[in-house]
């Protein structure tokens, strides 16, 4: 057992948590096929997303060079972080100088992973979290449990139930429409008030230094306008190098993500307000965060630097769809959080997530980025054998049987004995009980296999 | 070292080449768009669910006035609207409307005009400029929104400005919507609940 | 002309279900193909290979190239071992110049057995017959490494009065895995609990799928919550060999 597997067991053993994981993963799952469906050639459009995302990867360091001097001409302020702290550290100072009480906050996960709600806190600052669900992962003093629905894992009544105890003019009416309206009270006036607005990116635009942001709820828009300060913080790899790339990415990004054909607010963010402009932010401030990218491309998961974090990946993953987010225990979870995950948080304590998925490939099929995750998922179990963590057993019996394996004649011998012990254990074509694989036979059964294997009667067979 | 010393050292390499970066952009995968009929097929997205956008058509600026009233009285609204610094919407004859230029938190309908439409998706396209605050577009209940017919383009790649950019260049496609609970579609979580367009055909 | 054919048992097979072999034999006899079951096979090495232990995989590979070489083409009745064979093995060569054209000339010539019959040898069984409504599993590595959908129904349409149900989330993973489903059982437990719901809503006498593995574990589970399905490899209805024993039952 394993922390992994004792939250895994948890999960499993909640049957609320399935039905909120399936009414949302299965209707995304839905939504998306009639998307893709409807659109001409998908497995094209995911090749050219993917060679616009290498093409980046290959020359990161220019490109980043060259949108820093665009942003800096439009008036932005660029910071650098090479890890999570320094980064939080940035963004604190930043509230700070501009003696920030309070920040509204515009759903990122790059937030989520260098750990910034956490800062925030520790710093003393007030955070008001403006997308509908990290709104209610805040009043419930959760974690996200997936990255575009934080909220996955809470039925509708679970969420009725701590709007009434947390709202100060909670909904009536007992329907997810009236709850949203409980929301927009609660939220509005917080947005309003706030002295930053703190937002990640989904695409940087290296030859405008431009910051774009999609939303459904237009809460981004709402945290990035009225306050005075504007800090971005985003990943060094969200750089594509002009719009028309990003437009491309933005077509693959919503229809995978939602099914939606765009995201109904797409706002492209360059510099702080003008001379004579009537509303936004006086200072804007971007923190580009390397926290292990750099390495990632050094070290053979390039390829996950294509991620654009649309959550395809765990919305068709079967153990994400039995166990959801929290049970990965890391800022990502699914497939993608699997790979990244180790890179992160380490990979000894990490080593169930590389292991925990069946290489069905349904990951890899609807990623519109096409990132080979179980190619990615198979290195990570390659550095963990090579790096003595796999365990003693594992490593015995994979190596006796090898050991056999290649040996034919041995290996012969060796089935023929294996078959008549199993034989000894099943009852009428069946084993309901197998020491050493009580895995299998705790939940099924074994069936038993015949009087001799297929070696010994083709040879039976041909002999004249 | 500093951060960026560190980050750009391990990030080396040669610089990328236009032709091979404009190569990634040679005929895009997008939905078809008849450039025949763009002010149908920028109707027919709008009308789709995940836009669901109401429109109305005039012929002549001086005519809008009486479509907002139109659209809000169909709404039980009262004849008050946020009204941006525009020239071109200033000029007109808003008698019998109470007008302000700066929204309320719990702005009731705010008015705007959109550079261009685009078609493929429905989209109404805005920047932000001394004229065109950003904020009532986000604050109000209803988002109206002026377009001219030959301002619509039929693909997503017509929708940037060249040259120099505004703070804020940005698409509205449809209202503000939530599907954080259970996956299920809810209008105006934060921002417009209604999205009308006000179509200028001359 | 007859092909010279090398049948790659695997060893699930060998070991679990002989009659899946000898069924991939005789449907590829009848297709016009000499079968030869080289002596120098075991196991592909796949469990090693998705184990991380990538030193047995490559003496595995090593082993099973020398035995494959010599013959026209190598026919596997698995979907997952073939993808081994013919994806993964160019993989695990990719920096050895020695072993990389090996690899690639064996893995070229790998085919999973319907794919085989039905685009190589455009074959169709003759005068098979089966009174039975049979839902089909895709099983993931087959579909997704070499693209087997289409080609084992239309084998299976070729045999009179077998009708076929449609599987809801025919496409979805059975839970399987390989190690897999004995590191994490519970989590394989609830996703082939799925799946055996799913094949049970069929109304299906017969459940069939391209792969032992997956097979075993989802007719293990319908067995132990008393369903009543039937499960065999579809090569065995294709080569005429369904009045046999389903997966379980005694010969």
């Amino acid at each position: 057992m394993s922390a992994f597997t004792d939250r895994a067991d948890a999960a499993l053993a909640d049957p609320i948590l399935k039905i909120a994981v399936e009414r949302t993963a299965g209707t995304a799952e839905a939504k998306r096929t009639i998307a893709i469906d409807a659109f001409p050639d998908f497995e094209a459009a995911r090749t050219r997303a993917a060679a616009i995302k290498d093409h980046v990867i290959a020359h990161l360091g220019p490109y980043l060079e060259q949108f820093e001097a665009n942003a800096v001409a439009a008036g932005a302020k660029v910071h650098w972080a090479s890890t999570a702290d320094e980064a939080c550290k940035i963004v604190i100072d930043i509230c700070q100088a501009a003696g920030a009480k309070s920040v509204a906050r515009s759903k990122s996960m790059l937030g989520e992973e260098i750990g910034l709600p956490h800062a925030l806190a520790e710093a003393g600052i007030g955070r008001v979290e403006t997308d509908l669900a990290e709104h209610i992962i805040q009043l419930a003093d959760e974690r996200p449990s997936h990255i575009i629905w934080p909220a996955m894992h809470k039925t509708r009544e679970q969420v009725s139930a701590l709007f009434k105890a947390k709202h100060r003019s909670p909904h009536v009416e007992e329907t997810i429409a009236a709850m949203a309206q409980s929301a927009r009270r609660e939220l509005r006036t917080q947005m309003l008030s706030a002295d930053v607005g703190i937002s990640g990116a989904n695409f940087l635009i290296a030859d405008s230094g431009a910051v774009c942001t999609v939303t459904n709820e237009g809460n981004a828009e709402l945290s990035l306008v009225p306050p005075r300060v504007h800090i971005v913080t985003a990943g060094i790899e969200k750089i594509v190098p002009s719009m028309p790339h990003a437009i491309h990415m933005l077509r693959m990004l919503a229809r995978s993500a939602t099914g939606a054909a765009l995201t109904q607010y797409t706002t492209f963010y360059t510099g702080p307000k003008r001379a004579g402009d009537r509303d936004g932010p006086e200072e804007m401030h971007i923190v580009l965060v390397d926290n292990g990218r750099t390495k990632m491309r050094d070290e053979g998961l390039a390829e996950m630097l294509r991620c654009i974090r649309c959550g395809a990946c765990m919305n068709h993953c079967v153990v994400f769809r039995q166990i959801g987010g929290h049970a990965y225990g890391g800022t990502y979870p699914g497939p993608m959080g699997a790979v990244l995950t180790p890179v992160l948080d380490g990979l000894a304590p990490n080593r169930d997530l590389i292991h925990a998925c069946t290489l069905n490939g349904k990951c890899q099929e609807v990623c519109p980025v096409r990132i080979p995750l179980p190619t990615l998922l198979k290195g990570w179990r390659e550095k963990s054998w090579r790096e003595g963590l796999e365990p003693t057993s594992m490593r015995a019996g994979l190596g006796l049987w090898a050991w056999v394996a290649t040996r034919p004649r041995l290996y012969r011998l060796g089935t023929t004995i294996a078959v008549r012990v199993l034989r000894l254990l099943g009852t009428k074509g069946w084993i309901a009980k197998l020491p050493l694989a009580g895995g299998w036979t705790r939940h099924r059964d074994m069936p038993k296999p015949a009087a001799q294997t297929f070696m010994a009667q083709y040879k039976k067979a041909r002999r004249p | 070292m500093s951060a960026r010393d560190a980050i750009l050292a391990r990030l080396k390499g040669p610089s990328p080449d236009q032709a091979e970066a404009d190569a990634l952009l040679v005929a895009p995968e997008r939905p078809a768009v008849d450039e025949a009929a763009l002010e149908a097929e920028f109707l027919a997205r709008l009308a789709l669910p995940s836009v669901n956008a109401s429109h109305d058509v005039i012929g002549s600026m001086a005519d809008l006035p009486a479509a907002v009233a139109r659209y809000l009285a169909g709404q039980g609204e009262a004849r008050t609207l946020c009204l941006p610094p525009d020239p071109r919407l200033t000029a007109c004859d808003w008698g019998g409307f109470t007008l302000h230029d700066i929204a309320a938190p719990d702005e009731a309908a705010a008015l705007a005009i959109a550079r261009r439409g685009i078609a493929e998706t429905g989209s109404l396209i805005f920047e932000t400029s001394p004229a065109a605050p950003m904020l009532p577009n986000f604050l109000a209940l209803h988002h109206i929104v002026l377009l001219a017919v030959r301002d619509i383009a039929p693909y997503l790649e017509d929708a940037p400005l060249t040259g120099p950019q505004p703070r804020a260049h940005y698409w509205v496609t449809g209202v503000s919507g939530t599907t954080d609970i259970e996956g299920t579609y809810v209008r105006g979580a934060h921002g417009p609940r209604f999205l009308h367009v006000i179509l200028l055909r001359n | 002309m007859p092909r010279n054919v090398a049948l790659f048992v695997t060893c699930l097979v060998d070991m679990m279900r002989p009659r899946i072999g000898f069924a991939a034999i005789r449907a590829l006899e009848a297709a016009g193909c000499d079968v030869v079951v080289p002596e120098g096979q075991t196991c592909c090495g796949q469990p090693a290979l998705n184990s991380g232990d990538r030193d047995h995989a490559a003496a595995l590979a090593k082993q099973t190239i020398v035995a494959l070489e010599p013959y026209e083409a190598v026919v596997v009745p698995s979907g997952s071992c073939a993808g081994t064979i013919r994806c993964h093995y160019p993989e695990i060569f990719a920096h050895d110049p020695e072993w990389l054209p090996r690899a690639q000339a064996v893995a070229r010539k790998t085919w999973e057995v319907m794919a085989y019959l039905d685009e190589i040898c455009g074959w169709r069984p003759e005068g098979v017959s089966m009174d039975a409504m049979a839902t089909y599993h895709d099983s993931c590595s087959g579909l997704r490494e070499l693209g087997i959908k289409a080609q084992p129904r239309r084998l299976l349409k070729a045999i009179d009065g077998l009708r076929i149900a449609p599987l809801q989330g025919e496409e979805t993973c059975c839970g399987f895995g390989g190690t897999f489903c004995v590191k994490y059982p519970a989590i394989s437990n609830a996703i082939v609990g799925e799946k055996a719901y799913a094949i049970d809503a069929t109304g299906a006498d017969l459940l069939l799928a391209g792969d032992l593995g997956c097979l075993m574990n989802m007719a293990g589970k319908l067995h132990r919550q008393g369903s009543k399905i039937r499960a065999f490899h579809a090569i065995e209805l294709i080569a005429g060999m369904g009045d046999g024993p389903a997966i379980g039952e005694e010969a």
